[in-house]
């Protein structure tokens, strides 16, 4: 079940040189400074208030980011699944306390690596931060987007959305947090469950 | 009597909670009509089963919770020994090796359900309890197994353990999982069957 070093390094090496492509002396410093980790359904590994030192990249599993709210309620932000990165984003690149949680909903394996290390390489190599660049573009545009989606898609149109994105979690975890996520209760999400086709 | 290495147990815990919510999550996809279906007039759906396991969830989970905010964390005891009121009732709920109860018991009329609900409603909240029942049995590991103990709730001046409490509820939990899964093949559900792990022998 455990993905292997190598195995995961692969795929961080094919996510990294679609971003940006490396010399080979850049990907061997860079891929060492990785190592393999895991974590069971509902770990947090990130609180509320700490600031995120790690940067993970995902291999297996589902997590998310969510905001508590002050009478507890619970407002997911985003999901993360394999190949991509992972973490407290803004946490990790501002270094100031995160105001999410970070949690994993399924069993999820990944490689993970610290804040000092990767700001070492960057320091090093130009054309890495470069590469680290383009990552945190990518993910603005796609949390631009989202702010879209949130404020003018009908509840149909968001869950038609996210689920033609990524029809796999349906099945991986609770529904409530997809309610969540889309911003819609969740009798009406059951309600377009049974009614709309994917 | 035989003891239990207190992390192997709770691991087998955990384990077994995971695999019973993650058919709880796919269970979220049947629609109501065939999770609600009787097989026979006599005989539980779905449905009915997971209502029968929130009543009891909503009994024992905050009765956990709140021995647990009551007692004094002991990292030292990795040993559990358990009762033989314990020992009973998990043997009792334990299915046999064809998977079907080893014997047939009448549940408690005061866990029967008695209305239909919604069964997004009753997987909702069951999965709800899954997923704080994980949360109590990683507290757990910091607490003696053997010194908390946990009214029942047919009787609560009748204490058992900790370790006791998780392992009767978790297997009961699987005896009507799998009562659910019998119910669901009959309308014609085609399933993986539940992995089952053994709460009673040492391994």
């Amino acid at each position: 079940m455990h993905m292997k070093l190598t195995e995961s390094l692969q795929h961080l090496k094919k996510f990294t040189y679609t971003l940006n492509s490396l010399s080979e002396e850049e990907w061997t410093n860079f891929s060492t400074i990785w190592q393999t980790g895991e974590a069971k359904r509902k770990s947090i590994l990130t609180s509320k208030g700490e600031t995120e030192k790690t940067l993970y990249f995902i291999t297996e599993g589902v997590q998310r980011a969510y905001y508590l709210t002050a009478d507890d309620k619970e407002a997911t932000i985003v999901f993360t699944y394999p190949f991509s990165f992972s973490g407290v984003a803004d946490s990790f690149l501002t270094q100031t306390p995160s105001l999410y949680f970070f949690e994993t909903l399924t069993q999820s394996s990944f490689l993970k690596t610290s804040h000092s290390k990767v700001m070492e390489l960057l320091d090093r190599y130009p054309n890495l931060e470069r590469f680290i660049s383009r990552a945190t573009a990518f993910a603005l545009k796609g949390a631009l987007e989202r702010q879209v989606e949130l404020q003018t898609f009908s509840a149909e149109q968001k869950f038609t959305t996210l689920l033609t994105r990524s029809p796999q979690v349906l099945r991986l975890i609770p529904h409530k947090y997809l309610a969540s996520y889309l911003g819609i209760d969740a009798a009406t999400f059951s309600k377009l469950l049974s009614t709309v086709r994917v | 009597m035989t003891s239990y290495n207190r992390d192997t147990l709770i691991e087998n815990l955990l384990d077994q909670t995971e695999i019973v919510l993650k058919k709880a999550i796919e269970w979220q996809l049947i629609p109501h009509s065939t999770f609600a279906l009787r097989p026979s007039s006599e005989s539980w759906s779905a449905n009915e089963c997971l209502q029968h396991l929130n009543s009891y969830g909503r009994f024992y989970l905050p009765a956990i919770e709140s021995v647990l905010s009551r007692s004094e964390k002991r990292e030292s005891s990795t040993q559990f020994s358990p009762g033989w009121l314990g020992n009973y009732f998990t043997k009792l709920m334990m299915p046999g090796t064809d998977g079907k109860p080893s014997t047939k018991i009448n549940s408690p009329k005061d866990h029967a359900p008695k209305t239909i609900i919604e069964s997004r409603l009753v997987i909702s909240e069951f999965i709800d309890q899954q997923e704080k029942l994980l949360a109590l049995l990683n507290t757990a590991k910091k607490f003696d197994l053997n010194a908390v103990k946990v009214g029942i709730s047919i009787a609560p001046i009748i204490k058992l353990k900790l370790g006791d409490v998780f392992r009767f509820m978790i297997a009961h939990q699987v005896r009507h999982i799998l009562q659910a899964e019998r119910a669901l093949a009959k309308t014609g559900m085609v399933q993986e069957k539940l992995k089952v792990i053994s709460l009673t022998t040492l391994d």
